[in-house]
């Protein structure tokens, strides 16, 4: 062996290029020399002497191995441990080397000292790392037997006791086909691939596995690590996501209501069968460009950005220019606060348009139907009013009673009369008016008949008065119309009231909107109507004001009146506390301004 | 033997012309009226002083000639008062479901017990008198009634019937 000489490692380039702590010491046990990795660990140590520096000592070691080096000129190797500058305890191996002088002596020692302490604390570092990872680690050989295991894979599979790493994952008796510890063995590379195992109670748990070399030098890889991370929940998650996306993509192609989706920019991203059947377009065409005005109305686009714009009874174009009752509704799709993009659904109403259509000329039919019906009964006590006034004036006639003979006149005066009130009424009944429909107030209106009644009800000592719900939204009426309905109510109202001894009597007409409909009220605490009555309110020429009074057709008109706007009167009443009639009208069945219908 | 001066009949109608050319009638026939223009005025008048007999319209405003009925007939002394319903609506949908729970729950019963208007003059008194056991008047005036019913008859036949009748009549001038 040859020894190098003192010489030959005089330079403090070769001495710093040692990674590990060098120092050389005389034969009094001084140190001459240090490398700064030395001085990291011992601190600055010129001019002391070993044991100061190694031991914290004052005196020298018993049996020295540097003196035993003097000595016998030998190198050894020895493990120690001592204090390093902190005063911490510190593991080393030292390998103790002779330096002879150009005179052959032996006049230094050397010490190459590796710290132990650092090694030892990479090591636990990666036994721990290995251990606690939350994966499965395993270290296979080239048979594929797991001959290392981390505690995650311990916990769950067991000690793996050098079984097969395909029995042990996925209860195989034979290698997979795409093992990637085995590329790794045929190249030293990494790899990464998927795989379906079976847990321990026969579960199917998806992995992602990863394979790297060990390597101990240059030899052949005798070893892999493996790492398996369970993915399972991950999958499922995936698996899920889709079976919801088919669900999703299901259900929008089958909707029938249509439906557009747009992107931050108005592009289509998406877009139903309905809707390409609703639009007359051609979705091949259009995904992926700017919706064209007709499927993006600027009737929804008025809307706050945040809002969803829904349109009850509106029109769309469709793309060939056919114009569409339907209705509309816009949504704006955010996330958080970035806009990602909106969609339009449209409910195809010409269906239901065309339905109703038949079922107001349904309701108008039966509402004449049962008027006709009617006349013949309402005459009958005008009849008999006249067959009075006759028996009056021929019995008065007989009997030379001139007073008696007058009343009989009057009689039939009284009753021909009504007889041509009827008539002129019916007639007006029957052959109604065509509504005028424009945009109206239905407050203005309220408002209005309300002055007209007030000095009649001021005289017969009841309150009059309107409960108007504020800024309800205009309508599309025929102003006439209305105005005669809420007549008939309140002249009615007002007669209810008048046949009532109550001392506080009032009138009440009401405006308000709920549930899409527009709703007037008039209501009374008068008379009230009897059960036995309630239920024939409208269903003849019917009058329990006596004679005079009405001809029974004020309801009856009301009543077509309103069903020629879609709507519906009702009423509650209990005898002897009052009466409210309701006239409703759902918005989306109003009569619009190109409807021509005629009464 | 009663005669219908000692009797007091109660005319209830909401029309004016009905109750005073009810009223009329029965005057004429000798009774004593007295009139109530609603179900509750009625009511209060037979609690009042009740009336022998008693002639109902039964839609009328305040209370109903059906809910008077009720009324009436819960009180043991006013359940014994005969009435007779006068209606413009015994065959209507107005009045055919209030006259048949009358005459199911027996509110009212017997023959004559409802009249439809416009009324015979000649057989509302009968059917007053009729229900107070008083005598019915003589054959001479039967007659007149007679033409007068085979008058309304005639109104209401139909050219089918007429035309069957009179082949009735010149069969039987031919027999004798």
């Amino acid at each position: 062996m040859t020894t190098p000489s003192w010489h030959s490692l005089h330079g403090d380039t070769l001495l710093e290029g040692i990674p590990h702590g060098v120092v050389v010491m005389d034969r009094d046990l001084r140190i001459v020399r240090h490398n700064h990795a030395f001085e990291e660990v011992f601190g600055p140590s010129h001019g002391k002497f070993c044991y100061q520096v190694y031991k914290d000592r004052e005196e020298e070691c018993p049996d020295c191995p540097a003196r035993a080096t003097f000595a016998d000129e030998r190198q050894r190797v020895l493990e120690e441990s001592g204090l390093d500058l902190h005063g911490q305890t510190v593991h080393y191996m030292a390998q103790l080397t002779p330096l002879r002088d150009d005179g052959d002596e032996v006049s230094h020692v050397a010490a190459i000292t590796t710290d132990l302490t650092t090694t030892k604390r990479l090591q636990r570092e990666y036994q721990t790392l290995f251990e606690k990872v939350p994966c499965y680690v395993t270290v296979l050989n080239r048979d594929r037997r797991v001959v290392k295991a981390n505690e995650m894979f311990r916990r769950t599979f067991g000690e793996p006791r050098g079984e097969f790493c395909y029995k042990l994952f996925k209860h195989q008796h034979r290698e997979c086909e795409d093992c990637p510890a085995a590329k790794t063995f045929a190249d030293g590379g990494s790899y990464t691939s998927q795989h379906v195992g079976t847990s321990r109670d026969g579960k199917p748990t998806h992995y992602v596995v990863s394979t790297a070399p060990l390597l101990w030098g240059d030899d052949e890889i005798t070893h892999v690590i493996e790492m398996a991370l369970d993915v399972t929940a991950v999958t499922q998650m995936e698996a899920e996501l889709h079976r919801a996306s088919v669900f999703r993509k299901a259900l929008m192609e089958n909707l029938l209501d249509a439906i557009v989706v747009t992107d931050e920019n108005e592009r289509i991203v998406l877009m139903n069968k309905a809707a390409e059947e609703l639009w007359n377009a051609d979705r091949a065409e259009l995904v992926g460009k700017k919706a064209p005005a007709e499927i993006l109305p600027k009737k929804l686009q008025q809307a706050d950005d945040d809002e969803t714009v829904l349109l009850h009874d509106t029109t769309i174009s469709s793309l060939d220019g056919e114009t569409i009752p339907v209705r509309l509704a816009g949504i704006n799709l955010h996330e958080k606060d970035k806009l990602l993009g909106g969609a339009v659904i449209a409910h195809d109403r010409r269906e239901i348009k065309e339905l109703e259509r038949e079922k107001i000329t349904a309701e108008r039919l039966a509402a004449v139907g049962q008027t006709v019906a009617g006349l013949a009964h309402g005459i009958k006590n005008v009849l008999m009013g006249i067959d009075g006034g006759m028996y009056a004036f021929r019995s008065g006639m007989q009997k030379g009673d001139n007073e008696r003979m007058l009343k009989g006149w009057q009689m039939l005066e009284e009753n021909i009369d009504r007889i041509s009130t009827f008539v002129k009424e019916f007639l007006e009944f029957a052959r109604g008016r065509k509504p005028e429909v424009k945009l109206v107030d239905p407050n203005r209106i309220a408002r209005k008949v309300v002055d007209l009644f007030r000095d009649k009800a001021a005289m017969a000592g009841i309150v009059l008065e309107a409960e108007l719900q504020e800024r309800i939204p205009f309508a599309l009426m025929d102003e006439d119309g209305i105005h005669a309905c809420l007549d008939n109510l309140v002249s009615n109202a007002l007669d209810a009231c008048e046949i009532c001894d109550s001392p506080d009597r009032r009138v009440v007409v009401r405006t308000r909107e709920a549930d899409g409909k527009l709703i007037l009220e008039v209501a009374d605490n008068g008379a009230g109507i009897d059960y036995d009555i309630r239920k024939k309110v409208f269903t003849t020429f019917f009058s329990t004001k006596g004679a005079n009074k009405g001809t029974g057709l004020g309801l009856l008109t009301t009543r077509k009146i309103v069903q020629q706007h879609g709507g519906k009167v009702s009423f509650e009443s209990t005898a002897g506390e009052g009466s409210v009639f309701r006239l409703e009208f759902p918005r989306d069945r109003l009569p619009s301004l190109d409807d021509d219908e005629t009464a | 033997m009663e005669r219908p001066a000692d009797k007091t009949v109660l005319v209830v109608d909401d029309e004016p012309n009905v109750r005073e050319y009810l009223t009329m009638i029965l005057q004429d026939a000798g009774f004593n009226v007295v009139e109530a223009g609603d179900g509750r005025e009625a009511l209060e008048l037979v609690r009042e002083t009740p009336p022998d007999f008693i002639s109902l319209d039964l839609i009328m405003p305040n209370m109903s000639g059906h809910k008077l009925l009720y009324e009436l007939r819960r009180d043991k002394d006013l359940a014994r008062i005969p009435v007779v319903v006068v209606t413009a609506h015994a065959g209507d949908e107005m009045g055919k479901e209030d006259l048949q729970d009358l005459l199911d729950n027996r509110m009212i019963s017997g023959p004559g017990t409802y009249l439809e208007k416009p009324v015979n003059p000649r057989n509302y008194v009968q059917c007053v008198k009729r229900a107070l056991g008083l005598e019915i008047e003589d054959a001479g005036e039967e007659k007149i009634d007679l033409r007068e019913e085979l008058q309304d008859s005639m109104g209401q036949a139909s050219p089918e019937a007429m035309k069957k009748a009179l082949e009735i009549l010149r069969r039987s001038q031919e027999d004798s």
